[in-house]
């Protein structure tokens, strides 16, 4: 009965995003494999693989990215078409559509919140660009296949296990099917709202995450966005946000647009309307307005950022401070752009 | 409307014109005189039905040849006597019938003019790690005895002499000879090239007859089955000594099958790797040595060379990407443990990967027992908080005062630096009792 109740809590948004993910988790995963058989596949490699022909070795020339591009042709157009979606309406393919992420939260809210480990709470743009740039550059030069961490491979193959196909429990009996197996439980079932592979291991999610951070810059962007004046600061949208993108700042949700995945639950369980998935405010004021007729100004819907909550108010400028994450963030990011810079020129000169 | 007028001139043009395309039409005389197929006669009683014969192992043996299923074979155009040397009588010997792969016979090439052999891919292959494989004394006798006496491939193991070219495996042909009658055939004209010369001359040119995964199903055929290849003995390069193979070895094929290579193969793309590809990518394809050999295109040295060949991976020789072309491509940790025997078992468990799953799986455990349990037993009501790092997200994250007990214990360094230029909170609508303890600020 609870376990009833339970569901019917459940917003409506939510219910519906819970169908589509299970939908997905037909169609992608397992026994069926339904939509990469179309394309003569039956998982989600090979030509599917959207995560491997970004790989950079040093000295690599335009014709040798040409090759990883035909090689896995599929899921470069994949890749595009989720990067070109993010953009503008923010993340829906991990949130509404992975079936690899999606199948770990939907076991994640199946089981008490109380026995999980609370991953959200991490420097999650320190861990995920700086795994994403050792998965890009170093693994890839220390000769480590870039396949011995892929979810996308795990979650396909323990599908295949529980249906009694032999190559899935084959995989499950294997090394690297152990050690992703106990990732997808520790960094899935096991973590609180379960997304904790996407928000730190997965390389899709990091370079959704840049394009969604990118796209936000816009006005026309769907975003989840801000009233500030309604918000109370009761803060439950924190506490349900799967992706621990939402920090309360001075008692206002700061949403890091490089984690959220627009999944719209804080939207859907914010009692004061002051979050909304929606575009920039228009600022548009009319110009005269009729007697005896009150205007109220449309809500402001902001992309607040921590700095600005955090300016203090008494010296009327934003203090100067060093922000550790921004310098660990600065320091991979350029040290991996010298890295690429230095062996391409090296390659040109050579 | 205007008018052409035809002049006297034109019609002596014309009529010229039209004789000459008729002498096209005229059947060709460039036709080379056929080739008889079987200028010896063996097939007037081979081609008999039911020439059989009992072997003194009491074996029925059949050697009745179908002719239209030879003539149309690879070797169809090459007179019985140029392999079947010995034999110049009938009735004959069986012994006499033994073919020598490496021997020439008397098919010519074209442009040479010389007899064509098989002497070059022997001599290869005689290098190589199958080197000790048959490659003469072959006699439709001893099929059977080849097979018992040595698990090592022989020329026929691989190459049956097979039909001309199957009618699935002519896509590529096709495309790669589209042109086949208008170029060639302004030379090469007339129905004995096109039928036999042709067909033989045509399957020889390297990557046209066979694609990768052809290629890959000779190999895959005996490397594939763990249950044959056990018995064999390999052989240390260094010391010479004979020793059982190992899973690696066992199961190379099994692992290369989880590998991209394999696995872009098998869905038709052409970039993936096969067998051949890394292990014999240069020459006759025939040089398969092991990974320890300094000759071999596997050995770490020669890796560079091997993985930057043409359209693969073209940054494989600069220096840095030196481990890059030591990945595995047979890594034993994708296959299943229970593969493994007790020696490389004890050995596993010293690897990272098994330390790795031997530290989440108790941590696992316990989170599945306690949320078991908690499902049955615990009570829902309020803030659940996950028993690891639950209370760090409440500070971090949903901006509650830390307890105090918590700020007691932790040092200066600890605390949230960015939460003392904030304003004090005051009020958390849904926390529980450890807001009110920690007022203080």
């Amino acid at each position: 009965m609870r376990v009833l109740n339970n569901l019917k809590a459940v917003p409506a948004m939510q219910k519906y995003r819970y169908f589509l993910i299970t939908l997905s988790c037909i169609a992608f995963l397992g026994p069926l494999a339904f939509l990469p058989q179309l394309v003569g596949n039956d998982d989600l490699c090979g030509v599917l693989c959207m995560r491997r022909f970004y790989l950079y070795f040093p000295g690599m020339s335009w014709d040798d990215l040409l090759m990883h591009i035909t090689v896995a042709w599929i899921g470069v157009i994949a890749f595009a078409v989720i990067l070109i979606t993010t953009f503008f309406f923010g993340r829906v393919w991990c949130g509404y559509l992975c079936p690899v992420g999606g199948l770990a939260e939907l076991g994640s809210r199946m089981l008490n919140d109380r026995w999980k480990i609370e991953f959200r709470s991490l420097p999650q743009v320190q861990i995920r660009y700086g795994y994403f740039a050792a998965y890009m550059v170093l693994m890839p030069a220390l000769g480590i296949s870039a396949c011995t961490l892929c979810n996308f491979i795990t979650v396909p193959r323990l599908i295949e296990a529980m249906s009694g196909e032999y190559r899935g429990i084959v995989y499950i009996l294997s090394t690297v099917g152990l050690v992703n197996l106990g990732l997808l439980f520790l960094l899935g079932f096991f973590a609180s709202k379960g997304r904790a592979y996407c928000q730190f291991l997965c390389p899709i999610g990091a370079a959704d995450g840049l394009v969604n951070k990118l796209g936000s810059r816009f006005r026309w962007a769907r975003r989840i966005r801000v009233e500030k004046e309604r918000c109370t600061g009761c803060n439950i949208c924190a506490r349900n946000c799967m992706c621990g993108a939402i920090k309360m700042v001075n008692r206002v949700p700061v949403v890091s647009q490089t984690s959220c995945m627009s999944c719209h639950e804080c939207v859907d369980v914010c009692a004061w309307n002051a979050i909304e998935w929606t575009t920039g405010p228009r600022d548009k004021k009319p110009k005269k307005i009729k007697k005896g007729v009150e205007i109220f100004p449309e809500p402001a819907w902001q992309l607040l950022s921590e700095e600005e909550m955090l300016g203090n108010p008494l010296n009327g400028a934003a203090v100067a401070r060093i922000r550790v994450g921004r310098l660990v963030n600065g320091l991979i990011f350029s040290s991996v752009i010298a890295y690429i810079a230095y062996y391409s020129i090296l390659k040109l000169a050579g | 409307m205007k008018i052409f007028r035809t002049r006297p001139g034109d019609d002596i043009i014309s009529l010229a014109l039209l004789l000459c395309a008729l002498l096209f039409c005229l059947p060709s005389t460039v036709t080379a005189e056929p080739r008889k197929p079987d200028p010896d006669g063996c097939l007037t009683c081979h081609s008999l039905p039911g020439l059989h014969w009992i072997d003194e192992d009491g074996m029925w043996r059949v050697a009745s040849i179908d002719k239209s299923h030879y003539f149309s074979s690879l070797h169809g155009s090459v007179p019985c006597r140029d392999c079947h040397r010995k034999i110049t009588d009938y009735p004959h010997k069986v012994e006499n019938g033994y073919v020598d792969c490496s021997e020439s016979c008397h098919v010519e090439e074209p442009s040479e003019g010389e007899a064509y052999t098989h002497k070059p891919i022997v001599d290869e292959f005689e290098e190589s790690t199958h080197g000790k494989g048959w490659h003469k004394d072959f006699a439709g006798g001893n099929r059977f005895k080849e097979l018992d006496e040595s698990k090592l491939p022989s020329c026929r193991r691989c190459h049956d002499n097979a039909l001309y070219i199957s009618e699935n495996k002519t896509t590529l042909f096709k495309e790669s000879f589209a042109h086949t009658e208008t170029e060639c055939g302004t030379c090469h004209v007339g129905e004995v090239w096109l039928t036999q010369m042709g067909g033989h001359i045509l399957r020889r040119f390297l990557g046209n007859r066979m694609n990768k995964n052809d290629s890959n199903e000779l190999c895959l055929d005996c490397h594939n089955t763990p249950e044959y290849l056990k018995d064999i003995e390999l052989e240390d390069s260094e010391t010479g000594e004979k020793h059982k193979p190992d899973t690696r070895w066992l199961h190379a094929a099994e692992s290369y099958q989880r590998m991209l290579h394999s696995r872009l193969l098998v869905v038709g793309v052409e970039d993936g790797a096969s067998c051949v590809d890394c292990h014999a990518p240069q020459g006759l394809h025939h040089k398969i040595l092991r990974d320890e050999d300094e000759q071999a295109s596997t050995h770490p040295d020669n890796l560079p060379d091997t993985c930057s060949a043409s359209g693969c991976h073209g940054y494989a020789k600069i220096d840095e990407n030196k481990d890059f072309v030591l990945t595995d491509m047979h890594d034993t940790d994708l296959l299943a443990m229970t593969l493994f025997s007790k020696e490389e078992f004890n050995n596993f468990t010293k690897s990272v990967w098994a330390i790795l799953s031997a530290l989440t799986v108790p941590i696992i455990i316990v989170l599945a027992i306690g949320s078991l349990i908690w499902a049955f037993t615990g009570k829902n009501r309020g803030l659940i908080m996950a028993i690891l790092g639950g209370e760090h997200f409440q500070v971090y994250m949903a901006g509650k005062k830390p307890s105090a007990k918590k700020r007691a214990k932790s040092t200066t360094a600890r605390t949230p630096s960015r939460k003392s230029d904030s304003k004090p909170i005051r009020k958390n609508t849904t926390d529980s009792a450890e807001t009110k303890e920690s007022d203080n600020d």
